[in-house]
């Protein structure tokens, strides 16, 4: 009887979850614990958060268990939970520039203020599988290091800082209101102001961020960016103390931000470069770039390309609306399909070929060949 | 209780953030900390949240087909599979309610089953199957065969928000089209229909004018559903989660689907057809495909399955099938209200 049950309907949902969480236990290994996620995977539950738009790890990895590693639904699990809670307050904005740098590099200077900082990657090897993996983990690569201290680290300038100083950056203009667009409390509209931009862009799904990106790289679009530096660290979360009104750090969140300009120039008169913004939640150096991309697309405004319009990046970067919408395909449709029915049985009637099957039209067909044009005609 | 804590702190509130009592920090701690549903709110969303959804429907009864834009929550539900729905429900429901939740006309499918029990857990409310004995149905592309009435309120899921999304994506340049009320592109589309079909080949969501005023999507209901919306006794939400849109048709107002004089209006047809369980000829039928019984012949191939009608609004159906006569106003106090197409004592004694 399909999934319509008769009667039993609560009882075929239970199972169908019951189910679904057998396959996660099915085999003979020991079970994931919500640290070694954490620990271990942490592209996967930095990609969660960036999604879900909730700075939670532990909660992160617990969502990506639950979800058996699908980061949308691990996401889509961290939004829910998040719209239950109460906000107790707003942080002020932190400075960027602030952050703790653990990884940075800057495609557009060879020297930069502080250096570059290559830090944790693998970009620069070569993939192999590594098969050591296979068999239990190997020794600690840096456990032989020699790391003097060299006490708190110094404030790396932001490299766009540079260009600005030289006027070389174009200014944005000042926001019109204070406080920051929250596009989970007001529904977006369009034209959307940058700042709510921004935050779609920055919960936007990776995959589909990479992909709107990398479109208007391919030819789909006027922007080509030149990185001004990709960075990953930490960045302080600070609140108005309640009673002394003074700032106090309550923690830190691991971000990656990247920063871009274009040689687009806003002006004819005084040439500057328009510039494109990406940050997220973890370590997610790809959906930062193209975040970059996008920002700095959009911000030409123009219905010519896929990334260049604001209105379109936005209806398709949300991965818990394309999810649920693409995925809703599967839920009965059998009242609009025979909507359907009627329409298609009620126009083959009034072009004579109702009742007909496919052999007597190909028979018909080969016959007359009549062209489409002419069998239009009747209506 | 909460309720009222709440809304003395809102009233407070200077904008820009929304000030909350503190012992919601305790009380947020402790949901952490509580399984199931139980650290919830009362129905799900805090009480902010359903007071601004219900903000939202108010100016969607004023502007009757406005599309008004409101702050979809994040549901434990996936996007697209009745969010919208589910929080006009929940801002609406208190605990004397009694709730109806369909899907595509029935009440066992998995989907509404899903939806019904995370208002029963968390809005306590009385659940029923019996369209006349609900005083909110929450539906999925129908509206019941069943005469609807003033007590009772009807909350319409919505996938897609604007009829004009089908002659163009854009919904700035559709907001403009909406505030000139300027429908001429749609009318041009229909027009190409005919030309190139003989007739408008619109299924479901079929196009439609409230109160002379706007263009609205009537969500996927089909077509047969349309005409019970125009000048009905009960009010109808229309909800989508995903687009972040609220409108309403409230009671008495003309709903008008779009056609031209020589090209009207149709609903969908069922000729010479009727219900297989129940005998029924004046419901929305849908075509059941089944494998033919051991009397009906040796023919394995595809084209020996048997196409049978059922009627899809199953409550009914099965009301029917304790007595086949049963007209669909048959609870009210009075006889001949037409509700839609094929109401055959509606059309005769009206």
């Amino acid at each position: 009887m399909g999934y319509v049950a008769v009667t039993a309907g609560e009882e075929i949902i239970e199972r169908a979850a019951d189910l679904f969480e057998k396959q996660r236990l099915a085999g003979d290994s020991e079970g994931l614990d919500v640290d070694q996620l954490d620990d271990q995977l942490g592209r996967l539950t930095a990609q969660a958060m960036s999604e879900g738009g909730l700075y939670a790890p532990r909660l992160a990895a617990l969502a990506v268990k639950q979800a058996q590693g699908d980061t949308v639904e691990a996401a889509f699990l961290l939004r829910a939970y998040r719209s239950t809670l109460e906000r107790f307050d707003e942080t002020p904005a932190v400075d960027p520039g602030e952050m703790i740098a653990t990884r940075r590099v800057s495609p557009a200077f060879k020297d930069v203020p502080g250096g570059q900082i290559l830090g944790a990657t693998k970009d620069y090897t070569q993939r192999l599988l590594d098969f050591d993996l296979v068999d239990g983990e190997t020794a600690d690569p840096t456990e032989e290091w020699e790391v003097a201290d060299e006490g708190d680290p110094e404030r790396l300038t932001t490299v766009t800082e540079l260009l600005r100083s030289e006027g070389l950056l174009h200014e944005p203009d000042e926001p019109d209101v204070d406080d920051p667009t929250d596009t989970t409390r007001e529904s977006v509209t369009h034209p959307p102001d940058r700042d709510a931009v921004l935050q779609e862009l920055a919960r936007g799904e990776t995959g589909a961020v990479t992909a709107l990106g990398y479109s208007a790289l391919r030819g789909y679009g006027q922007v080509h960016p030149t990185l001004a530096e990709v960075r990953v660290g930490r960045l302080p979360v600070r609140i108005e103390h309640p009673y002394t009104g003074d700032e106090v750090t309550v923690t830190h969140a691991d971000v990656t931000e990247s920063e871009a300009v274009v040689p687009v120039y806003e002006k004819r008169e005084d040439p500057q470069f328009a510039f494109g913004y990406g940050l997220t939640f973890g370590r997610n150096e790809r959906k930062a770039i193209g975040m970059t991309i996008l920002d700095a697309s959009i911000q030409l405004d123009s219905d010519d390309e896929p990334a260049e319009n604001a209105e379109f990046v936005l209806d398709t970067i949300d991965g818990m609306d394309s999810f649920g919408f693409i995925e809703h395909l599967k839920l009965p449709h059998y009242v609009t399909f025979q909507s359907i029915l009627d329409r298609i049985r009620a126009i083959r009637e009034r072009k004579g070929t109702a009742g007909k099957g496919h052999d007597d039209l190909a028979d018909e067909e080969s016959a007359e060949r009549a062209p489409v044009a002419e069998a239009n005609d009747d209506g | 209780m909460a309720k009222e804590t709440t809304s003395q702190h809102r009233d407070e509130s200077t904008g820009g953030g929304t000030p909350v009592p503190t012992d919601s920090v305790d009380a947020a701690l402790s949901a952490v900390e509580t399984d199931g549903l139980s650290g919830y709110n009362y129905a799900y969303l805090d009480e902010h949240t359903k007071r601004e959804v219900r903000r939202s429907m108010l100016k969607a009864v004023a502007i009757p087909g406005h599309q008004v834009p409101y702050a979809s929550r994040p549901m434990p539900l996936a996007r697209g599979w009745g969010t919208g729905g589910i929080q006009a429900s929940l801002s609406l429901l208190g605990p004397a309610d009694t709730l109806k939740v369909i899907d595509q006309g029935a009440d066992e499918s998995v989907n509404a089953a899903n939806i019904r029990r995370l208002a029963e857990n968390t809005a306590e409310v009385a659940t029923t199957t019996d369209t006349t004995k609900a005083d909110l149905i929450q539906s999925r592309h129908r509206i019941p065969e069943e005469v609807l009435t003033d007590d009772q309120r009807l909350v319409l899921q919505v996938p897609i928000t604007d009829a004009l999304r089908k002659v163009d994506p854009s919904d700035a340049a559709n907001r403009r089209r909406h505030a000139h009320k300027n429908y001429g592109k749609m009318w041009v589309h229909l027009y190409e229909n005919v030309v190139e079909y003989g007739e408008i080949n619109i299924a479901s969501r079929y196009p439609t004018m409230v109160a002379n005023r706007y263009l609205m999507d009537p969500s996927p209901i089909p077509r047969w559903d349309v005409p019970k919306l125009d000048d009905a006794n009960h009010l109808t939400i229309l909800a989508a989660g995903r687009e972040a849109r609220i409108y309403a048709v409230p009671p008495h107002t003309s709903v008008e689907p779009l056609a031209f004089e020589d090209r009207s209006f149709t609903v969908e047809r069922f000729p010479e057809q009727a219900c297989h369980a129940c005998g029924s000829t004046d419901t929305y039928l849908v075509e059941v495909s089944e494998e033919p019984g051991t009397t009906a012949g040796d023919d394995d191939t595809a084209a020996s399955f048997e196409t049978r009608y059922a009627c899809n609004d199953s409550s009914f159906c099965a009301k029917r099938r304790e007595n086949p006569n049963l007209p669909k106003d048959h609870h009210l106090d009075r006889s001949g209200v037409d509700w839609g197409p094929a109401t055959p004592d509606g059309g005769e004694n009206a």
